[in-house]
């Protein structure tokens, strides 16, 4: 028991410390460096050209002309203390930037989650139910082509037919800008209504994925001895399904959840640029473009140790629902 | 007899029938019970024959079937009540001991909440009265309360089969349907679980039906039993009466599957497979049968009494009987003396058995056979085979009839003629067939006793063959009409062990598969016990003793049969 437990941290340990140099090397591939656009707040337009001196003492100043070698040790050793680094582009710590800018992600990306379990949750019992029979087909198909369609797609619809036709949801952003709020109620209507089509296009990706899983660990449980038992029982319909069925079908479930975590960050991201939502994705995509090494390991590092979290949390309440998994079999 | 209205539960023409599958199989087909309180039925049939649908179907829990036919639970029709109102009826009144299995119970909740939640559903209780009732549930069925935390996986076979026990008990129910409930359980549990029942069923008074392929369950724990074959019933009657004498050939099959029935005889399954549940016209378990006709494929037949309380289905009215001898009695003129060798025997030989008929050296045993066989005329009563009287040697020459090997082979083959001549002899006498059909019907016969069969061995004359060839040449002869019963006096004393083995192993295949029957004269009791179905204990030229093998071997009553039983006994290996 308390080996494996051991194995177990070993394991995370290992995970991130491939994921951190990972992190490290890919920034430094990327064609270019973070000087070829730095001062220019616009690109395009005002582009200053360095003279190779101030180039070099860039470099210097940020440590960049030192070995790989050199700068993966500093980087660790940064990290250890809990230093990001600083930004090229922003000027600013990291650690700063990102922290202002995770709460939007994590907002959209939780509200996604629960809204896209929810509903898949509920569709996919009912297709089970009525497993063959019309509602069935028809969820099916429905399901089906929302999830196939690619999310940045499902997004440019949206925000067409919604924000620029039918005009009922802001285009852009997270919040009215310059907006003086007479109450903390209209904060977060404002809010929420920015919030509401990037939230509907994550969860609408997501969906399709639980719905189907659902459906399937319902079916199989539906055919379970265990269910004719609590039928023979003579127990009523609602706690043969929520009691009995839904539970077990659940376990597949709850480790999906949290290993979708991954995925709703990868869809966040486009999410966000085609929403201009001022989350990690979008910071992550405009600090890329400007080589910010820094800011992009820093996004890069917090979205591991986030997926690892969930994965983690994902074990854990396993555990507490299957009883099952904890096989010490004592009582 | 109760009448009426006292039944507990009524079935009448009850029917399951899968329609999900094309063609549409019939699980269950016309089944009409009636179950008084307290009684104990049991029902009995290899996998598949319907026994698990029928229970399911009594409380509704086929989805995918449909259900035909009444089932009336104290005046209520069950079948088609809405969901609703069945589930007043279930676990309350009706419940289900389910077949142990890991799955059988929810693998996220604990036994505890199992156990306790119909009481919830049905009684309203509170949570500590609901506990309270757990504990005793469980002491009742000799489990550890304290195991009620635990979940199912965390159980032992034996404990999840109390489990299922105390579940179903837990709104104490009129009527339990108990499925397979040792089926995988080691001895101990094994017996520790029937006592239970048997206990409980005494203590609580509720009716029970059992349902199980072991035989011995059903004899410790039913009263009456009945034997599903297709989704029907074949036969029913008391549980006592119908495994010491079963009338149908499939219950008699399931008798001879059974290792723990009688410990010496050998096991002999069923032959063929069960027919897939599709609805044929004829008796469904024609094609397995050992004494089909024919005429039995055309009409499905009925259940009729045989007998007292024993009911069978059978176009023949079961298993039929091949020779009845009533009152035999034979007496010999030795100058003034006069001696009775057989003295007022009856006997009765049925179709598929093989009857021993045991005692010692001069105690009539080769008179009466020879008399069964017709070589004598008895002084007084008849004999009869397949119901036609015995005379003039109609059934000796005719294929398919009665045969018998005398005991003494030099006499009774002769040493002038050849030995395929010798073989062949009752076929050319009834004029079977072509002459090479004949050589070769010898020719088998010869190789099912393991005699030679190369054309040098067959132009031997009968001198030259040893006294095992030549008892070995006598049954070959016997054979070769395919006869359907066999009187066979002391057939095996010249051969060696290994040929004898062979030999009644054959007779025992052919009795089996396809109904051959014979009267098997020994005194080799150790024989006699391996291979007898049925055993007749001759004494002075009288029949002191008779019944099934088991029976007899187990519990011998005459002081003569005791006597002779330790005297042969004595001198195992």
């Amino acid at each position: 028991m308390k080996h494996n437990r051991i194995m177990k941290l070993f394991e995370y340990g290992l995970t991130i410390w491939i994921i951190i140099t990972l992190n490290f090397l890919l920034p430094r591939l990327l064609p270019g460096d973070p000087f070829l656009l730095l001062s220019s707040d616009n690109a395009e337009n005002e582009e200053i050209v360095m003279t190779q001196e101030q180039r070099d003492y860039y470099e210097s100043y940020y440590g960049l002309d030192k070995s790989m070698g050199e700068q993966y040790v500093t980087y660790i050793g940064q990290l250890i203390h809990g230093d990001l680094g600083y930004s090229i582009y922003y000027k600013v710590p990291v650690s700063q930037i990102i922290l202002g800018r995770l709460g939007w992600t994590a907002f959209m990306v939780v509200s996604a989650l629960a809204v896209s379990t929810g509903i898949g949750v509920l569709l996919g019992s009912v297709s089970a139910w009525y497993r063959e029979k019309w509602p069935d087909k028809l969820l099916f198909f429905q399901m089906i082509l929302l999830s196939e369609i690619p999310v940045f797609l499902i997004g440019l619809m949206i925000l067409f037919v919604f924000s620029a036709w039918l005009r009922i949801f802001p285009l852009s952003g997270a919040m009215t800008p310059f907006e003086d709020y007479t109450s903390w109620w209209d904060q977060l209507s404002d809010i929420l209504n920015h919030a509401f089509l990037p939230i509907m296009v994550l969860s609408i990706s997501q969906m399709g994925g639980i719905y189907l899983l659902v459906r399937n660990s319902m079916t199989t449980v539906l055919q379970k001895d265990y269910l004719r038992t609590a039928k023979a029982k003579g127990l009523s319909q609602k706690r043969v399904i929520f009691h009995h069925a839904l539970r077990n079908a659940l376990l597949p479930v709850v480790t999906r959840i949290f290993l979708s975590l991954g995925a709703l960050v990868g869809g966040a991201i486009l999410v966000e640029n085609v929403f201009a939502y001022p989350g990690l994705g979008r910071l992550m995509r405009e600090c890329i473009q400007v080589h910010d090494y820094q800011v992009v390991q820093g996004i890069f590092l917090v979205v591991t140790i986030f997926v690892l979290l969930a994965n983690f949390l994902a074990d854990t309440v396993y555990k507490l629902l299957d009883p099952r998994v904890n096989d010490s079999g004592k009582v | 007899m109760i009448d009426e209205g006292q039944y507990l539960l009524e079935i009448k023409n009850f029917g399951v029938e899968y329609d999900c599958a094309d063609p549409p199989v019939r699980a269950v087909d016309d089944i009409n019970i009636k179950l008084a309180k307290n009684e104990t039925l049991g029902i009995i049939g290899e996998s598949g024959c319907g026994k698990s649908s029928f229970a399911m179907g009594i409380m509704g829990l086929l989805n995918q079937a449909n259900v035909e036919g009444e089932v009336i639970y104290k005046g209520q029709n069950l079948n088609r009540l809405p969901e609703k109102e069945m589930r007043k009826y279930r676990w309350k009144e009706i419940a289900l001991v389910f077949q142990n299995s890991l799955e059988v119970l929810n693998p996220v909740l604990t036994i505890g909440e199992q156990i306790g939640e119909p009481i919830k559903t049905h009684y309203h209780n509170s949570s500590a009265e609901i506990d309270v009732k757990v504990i005793e549930l469980m002491k009742k069925v000799g489990l550890d309360p304290k195991w009620r935390q635990a979940y199912p996986h965390q159980l032992s076979g034996g404990m999840r089969q109390r489990v299922l026990v105390a579940m179903a008990l837990s709104c104490n129910p009129e009527l339990l349907i108990v499925d397979e409930p040792t089926t995988a359980l080691d001895v101990i549990s094994k017996n520790e679980i029937l006592r239970m029942l048997q206990m409980l069923q005494k203590e609580l008074g509720f009716t029970m039906v059992i349902i199980s392929h072991d035989l011995g369950v059903i004899k410790k724990l039913t009263n009456r039993v009945m034997a599903m074959y297709c989704g029907r019933i074949i036969e029913k009657g008391l549980t006592s009466e119908v495994l010491r004498n079963p009338l149908h050939c499939y219950t008699r099959g399931l008798l001879n599957s059974s290792p723990n029935l009688f410990k010496y005889k050998d096991l002999w399954g069923i032959d063929g497979e069960p027919s897939s549940g599709i609805s044929t016209n004829g008796c469904a378990f024609y094609p397995r049968c050992c004494q089909h006709e024919e005429s039995c494929s055309h009409e499905k037949p009925s259940l009729e009494y045989v007998a007292l309380e024993h009911m069978v289905a059978c176009h023949k009215g079961g298993i039929e009987t091949f020779l009845k001898a009533v009152n035999i009695r034979k007496t010999y003129k030795l100058k003034e003396m006069e001696i009775v060798a057989v003295k007022d025997v009856s006997m009765e030989i049925k179709s598929g058995e093989i009857v021993a008929l045991v005692g010692e050296s001069g105690s009539g045993k080769s008179t009466l056979a020879q008399v069964l066989a017709g070589v004598w005329k008895p002084d007084k009563g008849e004999a009869f085979f397949k119901k036609k009287k015995l005379e003039g040697h109609w059934e000796t020459k005719m294929m398919g009839g009665m045969q018998i090997v005398f005991q003494d082979p030099f006499s009774a083959t002769s040493q002038r003629m050849k030995v395929l001549d010798v073989v062949k002899e009752p076929l050319d006498i009834i004029k079977w067939g072509s002459r090479d059909d004949r050589d070769e019907a010898g020719i088998k016969a010869l190789r099912a006793v393991q005699l030679p069969t190369a054309s040098e061995f067959l132009d031997r004359y009968c001198h030259a063959l040893s006294g095992g060839q030549r008892q070995r040449l006598a049954i070959a002869r016997a054979l070769v009409t395919r006869p359907k019963l066999l009187i066979a006096d002391e057939v095996t004393s010249m051969l060696d062990p290994s040929t004898q083995a062979n030999l009644l192993r054959k007779l025992k295949g052919l009795q089996n598969r396809q109904g051959f029957a014979m009267l098997y004269i020994t005194h080799d009791l150790h024989l006699a016990r391996k291979v007898a179905d049925k055993v007749y204990v001759m004494y002075q030229g009288e029949i002191v003793e008779h019944g099934v093998s088991g029976d007899i071997f187990k519990n011998p009553e005459h002081i003569y049969t005791r006597q002779l039983m330790k005297e042969s006994f004595r001198d195992m290996i």
